[in-house]
């Protein structure tokens, strides 16, 4: 067992290296012999994928080496694929050697490597790779006409996204030297902001048991609940998850997540105080220009007014206790919260 | 060797033109031509793959100087590397053309070139937006990781924006416009083999617009009804009745593959061609009368076509069981009236034939009287003048062969009735059977013959000799050609006599040998005793000693020939 995990913590070198610009030191030999690695531990997979004390020491060992990165092996299912993973990692890869970039190109001729009866070769795989990605492509014109975007919610991206997130999150939490919090905030540095929170957000919608890459009975749920607790830790993250989503999008979360909910309704309220009524212009203005404007304000709490039971009683009770502590006024211009409550209600009829 | 190459160099530039075609724009127009040209366009691929890979670099690019820009427009055409295969035979053309000793600089730009179109097929999908393929590599994930999560949830959501549209009636904001399914459908052609579409497919097929027309193309439902045919993809039977509802051309493609697999040299046994039958979904599609109707009318075809031949014959009635099977099987709200399955005949005649007898062990009563039934029914639509041509007599024979076990119950029938039971109405239905065209005299006559031979057949008082039993039947039959269905007819009442009597069995093994002199009648016995075999199976009937001895005269008998 021992000599295989070895083997296993080398590989995932290996491949962690095959990013890097120290592959310009391969040459075409050290390529085939990654290669021939890489099938062999494909090999074990197949044949021990049922063995149930061989696959969870070899996964127990992944989740010691696991890195923030994902760099490397990081599942058991992750060895089967581990020669295409090398394969396409070199091919992207500029600083690789011509002979050794021949000695990679060539091996997607057929019979190139050993032959595996059972499975399919690795020229195989790479050119149904091919195949599905000009499905992707032809699917993206036929799907949306004039590049339209479908709804965010429904968009098949960002939710093949969102169950990958999900998925990184069981496995940070899983490894030893895990810190998913840590985790999810060096994603959050690092990424395209808007797209981080809508990603997270379709995360967040997802029924508990579909998580990409689950491989045994988990606590459903449980990745969900990470999230939602490090958002909550994380103000500026939350104001940004809050201000910047389609506000339909961020009703269907707080009626999925109590906490988030009431974090959600406590940041408007927030909000809402620092506006004040402007007599000139005759609307509610904020003092500086990050402040939320009233019509977003509305905007957001329309949205939440029509949600289903649980989230709109809560959203009533909080706008009459404000009304309430700001006076308690029926007449409109002299509490945002009367205000508020009566532009609802008038949109209702 | 070298004409090949030259017959492969002028391909060469005919694709290159058509793929510069291809290239100039990107309407319908050149995606259903492109789609039209899919498999040839592989086959040149691979034929290209056959030739290059013999051949050095200096070589290739003597003898085929445009390969390089024709590999170069393939990666960029969506659909062929969509379909099928080509992406593999492309992929292998490519690394043949690499200069495995590069001499100079050229050589090295020729080989990175390569390495630029190959990671271009096999790269990271770029979406529109940037970010996406980024965050997806920032999270660590590589496209072998989740193209095919990503390629099932664009299925998925497509799929259900395709029931959504179906349901959504009038509400037009929420359905797909006609054009965009229409499109959809093209699309899909080059990829009907791909496992991951099949939900998609299957939508497809089962997604029915509000416009009166056809909304989805063509070689959509070619491409398949193809890959159905060829059993690269599997679909529930809804899907592929919907198909062949909707694009007469496959159901008729279907109806052939069928035949040609039923009748070929083999001379397969009724078990097999029950197998094949059921597999095919034509059974269960055509409880849908509109299919039944098409299938029907190719039987009917091939049927007049062959003169009757015994293997379409059998065809038909194997069909028509798991037919009734089928529909027995099926919903009981959408059961149809069975005379729209079969309008040129009275429906009283279909109802009684469609009685069939589950259990045959005792020939009850019931069955004796539903023969006369079938019988006097039968007669009064073919003689009776008063009627004149309400009916044509073809089809009343047509209708009754589906169901061909009734002649021969009548024939068994025939043979185990001890009393004086009135026959002539069993001698005609089979008189009718084998010989439909006759005139009602020369009907007669047969029945006379026939009669004849029942009574010698089971008359107690000497037991027959195989030698006796010959020379009888043969005065049944004249040296005029005219009789030989009448010998065929004759010959099944023989061996259902050796079958069911305790005389007949003790004399069938040489009878038999007498009667087989040629290798057609050899066969004809060898069908008889298959399909016999076939009905007692189904029936379950309880006759051991006449079916042990069926499978032995069977199996001696197909060991001959």
């Amino acid at each position: 067992m021992e000599p295989l995990l070895q083997q296993l913590e080398r590989f995932s070198e290996v491949l962690s290296v095959s990013g890097t610009a120290h592959v310009s030191t391969w040459g075409p030999e050290t390529v085939r012999r990654a290669l021939d690695w890489a099938r062999y531990l494909r090999h074990v997979a197949r044949r021990f994928g049922g063995h149930a004390r061989i696959r969870s020491a070899v996964e127990r060992r992944l989740r010691s080496l696991w890195g923030p990165e994902g760099r490397g092996l990081t599942s058991f299912q992750a060895l089967g694929r581990g020669d295409v993973q090398l394969f396409l990692s070199l091919l992207r890869n500029r600083a690789l050697g011509e002979a050794a970039g021949r000695a990679l190109l060539l091996q997607l001729l057929p019979g190139a490597g050993p032959r595996d009866a059972d499975a399919e070769e690795l020229q195989a795989r790479l050119a149904r790779l091919a195949r599905y990605r000009a499905a992707l492509l032809l699917l993206r014109e036929a799907g949306s006409p004039g590049g339209e975007r479908p709804a965010l919610a429904e968009d098949p991206v960002l939710l093949t996204q969102a169950q990958l997130l999900l998925g990184r999150l069981r496995e940070a939490r899983e490894a030893e030297a895990g810190d998913p919090g840590g985790w999810l905030g060096r994603v959050w540095t690092r990424a395209p902001r808007d797209h981080f929170l809508q990603v997270a957000a379709v995360a967040l919608l997802q029924p508990l048991e579909k998580e990409l890459g689950a491989s045994g009975p988990e606590t459903p749920g449980e990745e969900s609940q990470l999230l939602v607790r490090w958002l909550l830790e994380q103000s500026e993250v939350l104001a940004a998850f809050c201000r910047h989503l389609p506000a339909e999008l961020l009703t269907s979360v707080a009626g999925r997540h109590p906490a988030l909910s009431r974090a959600y309704l406590g940041l408007l309220t927030d909000w809402g105080a620092r506006l004040h009524y402007d007599l000139q212009k005759g609307t509610w203005v904020g003092a500086e220009s990050q402040d939320v404007p009233w019509e977003e304000l509305l905007l957001k709490f329309r949205s939440l007014w029509h949600a289903p039971p649980p989230l709109q009683e809560e959203v009533l009770a909080a706008l009459e206790s404000s009304r309430a502590r700001g006076g308690d006024f029926e007449v409109p211009g002299l509490s945002v919260w009367t205000d508020l409550l009566l532009a609802l209600r008038r949109g209702e009829r | 060797m070298d004409q090949d190459f030259v017959g492969l160099a002028s391909d060469c530039q005919y694709w290159l033109q058509k793929l510069s075609a291809w290239d100039q724009s990107s309407t319908l127009e050149t995606q259903k031509d492109t789609c039209l040209y899919l498999p040839q366009f592989q086959e040149f691929l691979r034929q290209m793959y056959e030739a290059l890979k013999e051949m050095d670099s200096n070589t290739v690019m003597e003898r085929f100087p445009t390969i390089g820009q024709l590999l170069a427009k393939t990666c960029s055409n969506q659909f062929i590397l969509a379909y099928d295969e080509s992406q593999k035979f492309l992929i292998w053309c490519l690394c043949c053309l690499i200069n495995k000793e590069p001499q100079n600089s050229g050589d090295s730009k020729l080989n990175s070139w390569i390495w630029g179109l190959l990671s271009h097929i096999l790269s990271t999908f770029r979406f529109d937006i940037k970010e996406i393929g980024l965050f997806s590599q920032g999270l660590g994930y590589e496209p072998v990781d989740y193209y095919p999560a990503l390629l099932k949830n664009v299925v998925l959501s497509l799929v259900s924006k395709l029931r959504e549209s179906h349901l959504n009636g009038f509400n037009t904001q929420r359905r797909m416009a006609p054009e965009r399914v229409a499109s959809l459908s093209q699309v899909c052609v080059p990829l009907v083999t791909l496992p991951d579409f099949e939900p998609l497919v299957e939508g497809m097929l089962t997604y029915h617009g509000h416009e009166p027309q056809e909304v989805l193309c063509p070689a959509f439902f070619e491409a398949v009804n193809e890959a159905f045919l060829l059993k690269k993809i599997s679909l529930p039977t809804p899907a592929v009745v919907s198909l062949w509802l909707r694009h007469f051309p496959s159901l008729e493609k279907a109806m052939l593959h069928l035949f040609a697999k039923l009748i070929s040299r083999e001379r397969n046994s009724l078990r097999r061609i029950e197998c094949f039958i059921k597999d095919s979904l034509l059974p269960q599609a055509a409880c849908h009368p509109a299919i039944f109707r098409v299938v029907d009318e190719m039987f009917r075809c091939a049927l007049l076509e062959t003169d009757g031949a015994p293997e379409v014959l059998a065809a038909t009635q194997v069909f028509t069981h798991c037919f009734v099977e089928a529909l027995e099987k099926e919903n009981k709200q959408l059961r149809f009236a069975f005379k729209t399955y079969f309008p040129y005949t009275s429906p009283s005649l279909a109802t009684v034939l469609l009685q069939h007898p589950k259990d045959t062990s005792q020939l009850s009563c019931r069955h004796f009287w539903l023969l006369q039934r079938i019988s006097q029914m039968l007669r009064e639509a073919v003689e009776d003048q008063a009627c004149g041509s309400c009916v044509d007599p073809f089809e009343s024979w047509f209708l009754f062969i589906h169901f061909g076990s009734w002649a021969d119950m009548a024939a068994e029938q025939l043979l185990r009735s001890e009393t004086e039971a009135p026959v002539a109405a069993l001698l005609w239905l089979l008189a009718f059977y084998y010989r439909p065209l006759d005139s009602s005299q020369q009907r007669a006559q047969t029945m006379v013959v026939l009669s004849r031979l029942q009574l010698l057949m089971l008359s107690r008082s000497t037991p027959l000799s195989a030698k006796e039993l010959q020379a009888a039947t043969g005065e049944g039959s004249n040296a005029d050609p005219t009789q030989s269905v009448c010998g065929q007819l004759i010959r099944h009442l023989f061996l259902n006599f050796l079958l069911w009597t305790p005389g007949g069995r003790t004399i069938a093994r040489e009878a038999i040998t007498l009667m087989a002199c040629t290798d057609e009648i050899t066969y004809e016995i060898i069908g008889f005793l298959d399909q016999t075999l076939y009905r007692w199976d189904y029936l379950c009937s309880e006759a051991p000693r006449s079916a042990k001895l069926a499978r032995e005269l069977l199996q001696e008998l197909q060991a001959q020939v």
